[in-house]
């Protein structure tokens, strides 16, 4: 197997990317390439440019904020199959967290540039990948909202 | 109005008991009716089906005739045999001569500046219907009861219904679209009638039901019928009942279907559903009418004429500003609930008698029973175990339990193991509760969250000062229980299913049973899949035994939390993302959920989306409850009683009041 269908194989696995073209998923595997990276790397960080799109194929990655007196609080795990650092595809290209590896990771990155100079140029692969961008994006303000509600809380809710 | 008469008394009969009459000896009955002066309406073949129209001879029926109907079709085909009746129901119905598609019901007419108006007289002329069965005598009287059973009378319907007399045939055969079963109004001819007959080889069963039909059963030629063909008859009709089945299991179907007035399921039909009301026209039921208006060329008189019409119309609904009712969804709901929910609150019966001529005649086959299993699926209310009497059931009365040992599980949560319960205790079921008392604060329903052989396990969190007293409970001291109380997890439709069980916060405790008894029968079960979210990783209950299941036990276990420091490496993120991704086939999955009402919510939905069925998402309510036993009032929702019908019921039950607000 190539590198391009190896790729493809990959992509395949990720609900993110299984079910797009086959026209589309090749088109992907050739602007990316696999990463790995250890336990306690640190990925990317909150406020600065990101310059990577990436599609996680194993391993967690932990987005966390840092919140004065409170330390690094970890909002969200990205699994297998879903994506992180999509602002790299959002002006202004900046993390709005910070991402480490907390397993063994394995991913598929896109350098953010040439991703989205080939989302601009080629309408095939935008009007295929932006909808799964989107449906990804919407289920984590979803997940957010009821995370915001704190519905497991004891104290009773105060009237606002 | 009531149509049936009482026996004739003092008349005596040929017979004791039911007769038998050769089949060419029907004539006579026919000419008998005849010479009465009535026309005589009975099935006929005509232009390709069994309808029913003026017949004078034996000729005139369908001899050797039978049909098959199925949504959507409808064919004639030769029987090998002679039978008169060996058919089921035609697209016509006898209402069109107790209620005429059009009657004349004003003449008016203007003279200079006046004008006048004078009723039409009914037709009265006296009519006899041969061959009625039980769904069309069910049909009549719920005409009787429309026309004639509230504080107006249509004086049409009341003239024309007073002059018919009934000679019913039993049901010797269903077709594929019957469901009189289910609607409780056959096979079997129980009332409405004259006569009745039942149709065998050689014959028919002849019996009377009214003082009239005597009269005329005492002028046939009639000789006593035998054990046999009195057997035969009663398991001919039997066997219909059995083959027809329970299509549509009727029982809570108005609450059922009332409650499901947002399904999507409406949307769907109405994109079949070409909305040319041929189902009302062939219902014998459906009762709506419109007025119009003919005027002769001079524009002196005019007749008002009142004829069918359908709330499939698109003018039904219509005022000035629009149509109430402009979308087909609208009016394939307005149908269907009306026809099974609303009519019981307007006439105190169903408006359908399960005839099936809306299935056979709906040109495009929407088969209404399939709609109403979609929409308003049927769940058993009753627990399948048997539950065990609760001690101390009623709230002035209470047993006591002591408390041996106590359990920090959280900061919030404590676990108290409490012995000396009273046995009904350990003979309790997954998913009950207990009322739980200490003396100064008021009893409150707290889940059984383990059994144990001598008592029980309760988990508290101490939300408020009664519960914070109970967490505060040291070893030797004693609080007072009443219970089990409740229903339960339904365990028993789990055997051989996969399962799958959603928890948040302190709603594992509830659900721990479950997954004790899933441990000591664990091969009773396919796979089963634990998905558990918390606030943060020190909120999680029963760590120990969490790391057990999934260890040992053959239970997959899934954590995750709303937030957590750097020092957790497990999964951070809502409880549906454990699993909304999932590649499943929810099809022979059942879920128990148990959680805050949005969690359980959010989880249903994603647990509809993986193809897990509505009546097989089971969730567990929490309400504010006094009694525990449906006395108080306190935990009703919609119909229920959270307390005595729950706390455990599936989102099919529920309907549209899970998750709506202000229920």
């Amino acid at each position: 197997m190539n590198e391009t269908a190896a790729l493809v194989a990959a992509l395949n696995t990720s609900w993110f990317a299984t079910g797009l073209s086959e026209k589309a998923q090749t088109r992907l595997a050739e602007l990316g390439r696999r990463f790995t990276a250890e336990p306690g790397t640190e990925l990317f960080r909150e406020g600065e440019t990101s310059d990577t799109f990436g599609i996680l194929v194993h391993g967690r990655v932990a987005l966390r904020t840092l919140v004065p007196e409170r330390g690094d609080i970890t909002i969200l795990t990205v699994e297998p199959g879903d994506v992180y650092l999509w602002s790299a595809l959002v002006p202004p290209f900046r993390a709005s967290s910070t991402g480490t590896a907390i397993e063994p990771i394995e991913a598929i990155i896109f350098d953010g540039a040439a991703l989205r100079a080939a989302l601009r140029d080629e309408c095939e692969l935008a009007t295929a990948l932006y909808p799964r961008l989107l449906v990804a994006v919407a289920r984590r303000l979803y997940a957010t909202r009821l995370q915001m509600l704190d519905l497991f809380a004891t104290e009773q809710v105060k009237e606002w | 109005m009531v149509i049936r008469t009482a026996p004739l008394r003092g008349h005596r009969q040929a017979l004791e008991g039911p007769g038998f009459l050769a089949r060419p000896d029907l004539q006579i009955l026919i000419d008998l009716l005849r010479e009465e002066g009535r026309r005589v309406i009975g099935p006929t073949v005509s232009d390709g089906a069994i309808v029913l129209d003026e017949i004078t001879t034996l000729e005139d029926l369908p001899r050797g005739v039978g049909d098959e109907q199925a949504p959507g079709r409808y064919r004639l085909r030769r029987r090998n045999d002679e039978r008169l009746f060996g058919f089921v129901v035609g697209p016509t119905s006898w209402k069109k001569w107790t209620f005429p598609a059009l009657v004349p019901l004003t003449r008016a007419s203007k003279d200079g500046h006046k004008v006048s108006f004078a009723p039409e007289p009914p037709d009265t002329a006296p009519v006899a219907f041969l061959g009625a069965r039980a769904c069309d005598l069910a049909a009549l009287g719920v005409h009787d009861t429309v026309f004639t059973g509230t504080a107006y009378v249509d004086p049409d319907y009341a003239a024309r219904r007073a002059r018919v007399f009934i000679v019913a045939v039993q049901c010797t055969n269903a077709a594929s679209t019957c469901f009189c079963t289910s609607m409780g109004t056959g096979p079997e001819v129980e009332g409405g009638h004259d006569i009745v007959l039942t149709e065998l080889d050689a014959g028919f069963l002849v019996e009377a039901d009214s003082a009239a039909g005597h009269v005329f059963m005492a002028k046939l030629p009639l000789r006593p019928a035998s054990a046999a063909e009195q057997y035969g008859a009663a398991a001919t009709v039997a066997a219909v009942r059995a083959r027809i089945g329970d299509p549509v299991p009727a029982a809570g179907l108005h609450d059922r279907l009332l409650a499901q007035l947002d399904h999507p399921r409406w949307a769907q039909v109405a994109e079949r559903c070409i909305t040319c009301g041929n189902c009302t026209l062939a219902c014998p039921t459906c009762f709506c009418t419109t007025l119009t208006q003919t005027t002769d060329l001079t524009g002196v008189d005019a007749v008002m004429y009142r004829s069918w019409d359908s709330c499939f119309s698109p003018g039904f609904a219509k005022v000035a500003g629009g149509s109430f009712r402009s979308r087909p969804r609208d009016r394939y709901r307005q149908w269907l609930t009306h026809k099974f929910a609303t009519w019981w609150d307007q006439f105190g019966s169903s408006g359908c008698v399960g005839c099936g001529r809306c299935v056979t005649w709906c040109p495009v086959g929407i088969d209404v029973r399939d709609e109403l299993n979609a929409i308003a699926p049927a769940v058993p209310l009753v627990p399948e175990t048997k539950l065990v009497e609760p001690v101390a059931a009623t709230p002035n009365d209470f047993v006591t339990a002591r408390v041996v040992a106590t359990r920090q599980e959280t900061s919030d949560t404590t676990s108290l193991t409490l012995t000396g319960t009273d046995p009904a205790f350990a003979q309790g079921s997954t998913g009950q509760f207990a009322m739980v008392a200490l003396p100064g604060f008021p009893p409150l329903p707290i889940s059984i969250s383990r059994f144990l052989p001598d008592g029980i396990e309760l988990t508290i969190r101490g939300a408020g000062p009664a519960t914070r007293a109970m967490c505060a409970l040291q070893v030797g001291e004693q609080l007072g229980l009443r219970g089990p109380l409740g229903n339960n997890w339904p365990l028993d439709r789990a055997v051989g299913r996969d399962l799958v069980i959603v928890t948040g916060g302190i709603g594992l405790a509830p659900l721990r049973p479950v997954l004790h008894a899933i441990v000591a029968g664990r091969r009773r079960f396919g796979d089963v899949k634990l998905f558990y979210g918390a606030r943060t990783p020190a909120d999680l209950l029963y760590r120990d035994e969490l790391e057990r299941w999934a260890a040992r036990d053959g239970i997959e276990v899934s954590l995750t939390v709303d937030r957590a420091g750097p020092d957790w490496t497990g999964r951070v993120g809502i409880v549906t993302h454990l699993f909304d991704q999932a590649v499943w086939d929810g099809a022979n999955m059942i879920a128990f959920v148990c959680g805050p009402e949005r969690m359980m919510q959010a989880t249903a939905t994603t647990l509809a989306g993986r193809g897990v069925p509505a009546s097989r998402i089971h969730v567990t309510l929490e309400r504010h409850m006094e009694c525990g036993i449906g006395l108080c009032g306190h935990c009703q929702m919609g119909q229920y009683f959270v307390c005595r019908d729950g706390p455990v019921f599936s989102i099919g039950q529920l309907g549209d009041i899970f998750g709506r607000e202000g229920i």
